[in-house]
């Protein structure tokens, strides 16, 4: 019963998100326009023909991921300083239990990161010429990278959205964090992009869902207090 | 009184312990092989501050737990000032490895894996102490940190154990070897030295915590007394 409220709750939360964003696609807006612009100055100054073939494999998976990374901080910090800005924190805090707002929130920045990558990877791949010979291990550490992005994200977004200079912040304090994550994402990218076996991405995966784990576990235990005080 | 002839006592022990070791580090331990001259003794330097860098990682942890169980202010002060000390022993460990790399492989940075982990600890606390700066209201800055100190806690045994492992690294193999098993091959008279070293460094870390947690108790209960 109580689990089933819960997840009702984070729905709940998810589908508040979701109208939210819709009524102003400020975070979409921000996130495609920022991913798409910083595409466009890199395969516009750098291309498929100005790299060395011994540099691609290293050079295009770095490159790919940076503009993922800073496309998403452009917009993930919103979905809890927007509650601070508005003032409806607090109604939030009455109307659901710390967890399903945590739940509610990080389903939408999931949702948001998949968009972007849905945008971005396809149009990178053919404006760089990026072959992936292993599309189905790229979609796993494309997923993958998502699901701990977002736990990182969502948890430094709560702990931002009450603090002064929020925004400048929200890089301040997740890339530090988010770094080893996208050492082992970039590391993941560029061996599938090199041999279509699903064995080769296994070693990042493994680094990567275990991180995003644990990152969401704590994120359980941590975001009542942040959430409350 | 008794109290004062202890602590006197302790740091005179202290002090002549790292002098002790710094005469060891330059007369005691002989010169490594396989390293360009004498190049190797930094390790009686540069491992200690890294190895504080994360204890003091660790103190900050385990008092920004207590914070957020019993949210007593000293114990918010006990994790900034561990991770003062951090930041500081963070910036050391990181200055002794470049002047290593420098000598060892003509460049000062070669983004070794070990070199990125080091460098990312000391953006954790640069970013601990710029989310602390602002934070105006008390409770909320010790409470907010204290959850930032425990979530950067998580990607600490990535960055010291899993990164590493997946990138090829130039550093010289940790003690602790990639199968797990103890590889402590070093000379009897090196090994002692680096020893030493370790438990000085780590002295010298709980003397400069305790003066800071002290003067954050007197600061306290100064206030304490004015606000009653």
């Amino acid at each position: 019963m109580r689990a089933s409220t819960l997840l009702s709750e984070i729905l709940a939360v998810l589908a508040k998100e979701l109208t939210a964003e819709l009524r102003s696609r400020v975070a979409l807006n921000a996130i495609g326009l920022f991913g798409l612009t910083t595409l466009i100055a890199v395969a516009y100054q750098i291309g498929p023909y100005q790299i060395q073939e011994q540099d691609r494999p290293h050079l295009l998976s770095a490159l790919l991921w940076i503009i993922l990374f800073f496309a998403a901080t452009s917009g993930l910090s919103r979905v809890f300083v927007k509650e601070e800005d508005a003032h409806t924190a607090k109604t939030l805090r009455l109307a659901a239990r710390p967890l399903a707002v945590l739940g509610g929130k990080y389903l939408f920045n999931l949702l948001l990161l998949l968009a972007l990558y849905a945008l971005i990877v396809p149009l990178y791949c053919a404006l760089m010429g990026y072959a992936v010979r292993g599309v189905g291990g790229l979609l796993l550490v494309l997923v993958a990278g998502a699901v701990a992005l977002a736990a990182t994200t969502t948890i430094v977004a709560a702990i931002i959205a009450r603090a002064s200079g929020s925004t400048t912040l929200f890089a301040i304090l997740s890339v530090p964090l988010v770094l080893p994550l996208l050492v082992m994402l970039i590391q993941g990218t560029r061996a599938a992009a090199a041999s279509s076996e699903l064995a080769v991405v296994l070693p990042a995966l493994q680094g990567v869902v275990s991180l995003g784990g644990a990152v969401m576990i704590v994120s359980v235990y941590l975001f009542p207090v942040v959430w409350h005080d | 009184m008794t109290d004062n002839r202890t602590r006197a006592l302790l740091h005179f022990s202290l002090g002549g312990w790292v002098l002790l070791v710094i005469l060891a580090a330059f007369f005691y331990a002989p010169s490594a092989t396989g390293f360009k001259g004498e190049s190797a003794r930094i390790v009686f330097f540069h491992v200690p501050q890294a190895w504080v860098a994360v204890l003091a990682f660790c103190v900050n942890l385990v008092a920004s737990i207590r914070y957020l169980r019993k949210r007593n202010p000293l114990d918010d002060a006990r994790a900034a000032a561990a991770a003062r000390l951090g930041l500081v022993f963070s910036v050391l460990a990181t200055v002794t490895g470049s002047i290593f790399a420098n000598v060892m492989w003509n460049s000062f940075w070669n983004w070794d894996p070990r070199e990125v982990s080091i460098v990312i600890l000391l953006l954790i606390y640069a970013a601990y102490f710029a989310l602390r700066e602002a934070i105006p209201d008390e409770e909320r800055r010790a409470s907010l940190s204290a959850a930032y100190a425990v979530l950067a806690f998580v990607t600490m045994p990535f960055l010291v154990f899993v990164v590493p492992r997946i990138y090829w690294s130039l550093h010289p193999d940790t003690i602790i070897g990639a199968t797990g098993r103890l590889k402590l091959q070093m000379e009897s008279r090196m090994l002692q030295t680096l020893l030493g070293s370790l438990v000085g460094f780590t002295g010298l870390f709980f003397w400069l915590y305790t003066l800071d947690v002290r003067s954050a108790r007197v600061r306290l209960a100064r206030r304490g007394r004015e606000e009653a």
